[in-house]
């Protein structure tokens, strides 16, 4: 019964690890490559951590494969939300199929990011307020 | 006696070809943002080869690897996209 | 709430020092032993709430779980096919949720469901930028995210 699961689990881990590496290749632009491999290749390295787990099944060899899946889990989005983040602001483009993009234009000179559109007086105040001399 | 055939002869190997597709990627990409996200890959299939490679030779031992890995593989991502987002000159 | 999860951390603990078997399945077990010990000895109304959410955080990975494994597939389906069907599109989306643990939960939530991904939250903390794969029309997709994820995780957390 422990080597069937085991089976599957080593089966579908590789699988998983295989499709993010195509997906990487594949995908047009960079934005659907990040969001396509993260979360594959977590899936995949988690479950063949488990499936060791499930082979070794000792107390402290169990806990730490757990541990390093939890660490994974928690971390794979912090990284990929920074990295996109920087390249938006690299100025990144988008594939040119993309549908809609309302994250363009929404960050400032000094990359804080605003929730709506400024409005054109308010824009046009600011910049007398800043530029005295007409 | 079968898993030790399914882990030599499928899960090793597809790792190994998954491995060599992010090696093309780490070769075309088009900006650093790519290579970056490929390298981060790399470490994650680095990490279930560990795990693969621990449960063939019967040593616990190195999933203490895998454990500096992921953390050296998270702290990476983050230095390199923290550096890419405060330099002045994006090119 | 915090004190009986206290609690039954601390007689989960104590069981698994009192057997001897520091396994996860013996933790498993400790912590419900100490859930319905603690569900026996609690008297009064307002300390109930504990047991209605710990059911309900369960349910909530479980069905999670299920959500994850469902968009994987979709995921892999369209990489391996040989005309890729992505309609890769970035979406604004407002935020229910307040404090900053919230927001956090939340966005680790989404970012882990394949095809969706969090490129950014405003300083004001209003909105938050989601990148998704599947584009069809903008209300249906904030309507997704906010009944199948946001309502219920504000629900568990709350």
């Amino acid at each position: 019964m422990t080597d069937v699961i085991f089976i599957i689990l080593c089966t579908i881990g590789s699988l998983a690890t295989l499709v993010a590496a195509i997906g990487v290749l594949r995908m047009p632009d960079f934005y659907t490559r990040l969001s396509v491999t993260v979360k594959a290749s977590t899936i995949g390295s988690g479950l063949l951590l488990v499936s060791a787990a499930l082979y070794f099944s000792v107390p402290d060899v169990t806990n730490r494969a757990v541990a390093i899946v939890l660490f994974l889990i928690l971390t794979a989005p912090v990284a990929a939300h920074m990295i996109g983040r920087a390249a938006y602001m690299g100025r990144t483009k988008l594939w040119k199929e993309s549908q809609l993009d309302e994250l363009e234009g929404m960050y400032d000179e000094d990359h804080h990011l605003r929730s709506e559109q400024p409005k054109k007086g308010e824009q046009e105040e600011d910049e007398k307020k800043a530029d005295p001399q007409p | 006696m079968t898993l030790y055939y399914l882990l030599y002869f499928f899960a090793l190997p597809v790792n190994c070809i998954a491995m060599i597709l992010v090696f093309i990627r780490i070769y075309k990409g088009p900006t650093v943002f790519d290579r970056i996200v490929a390298l981060d890959l790399l470490i994650t299939m680095g990490i279930g080869s560990i795990a693969i490679y621990s449960i063939i030779t019967k040593q616990p031992l190195f999933l203490d690897v895998a454990m500096i890995l992921a953390l050296i593989g998270f702290l990476s991502t983050v230095a390199f996209s923290y550096y890419l987002e405060k330099r002045k000159d994006n090119d | 709430m915090t004190n009986q999860l206290f609690t039954n951390i601390m007689l989960t603990l104590i069981w698994v020092m009192l057997s001897g078997n520091t396994s996860i399945p013996n933790f498993g077990f400790g912590f419900a032993l100490g859930f319905v010990i603690l569900y026996l000895t609690v008297r009064g109304i307002d300390n109930r709430r504990y047991f209605y959410r710990v059911p309900r955080m369960i349910r909530f990975i479980l069905r999670y779980i299920y959500e994850m494994l469902k968009a994987n597939l979709q995921v892999a389906r369209s990489i391996l096919m040989r005309r890729m069907d992505v309609a890769p599109a970035i979406i604004k989306y407002p935020l229910e949720a307040k404090t900053d643990f919230e927001i956090t939960m939340l966005s680790n939530i989404i970012s882990l469901t394949p095809g969706t991904l969090v490129m950014d939250i405003s300083d004001d903390k209003k909105v938050m930028y989601i990148h998704t794969l599947y584009y069809k029309d903008k209300d249906s997709f904030i309507k997704y995210i906010r009944l199948n994820l946001e309502i219920k995780l504000l629900e568990v957390i709350r």
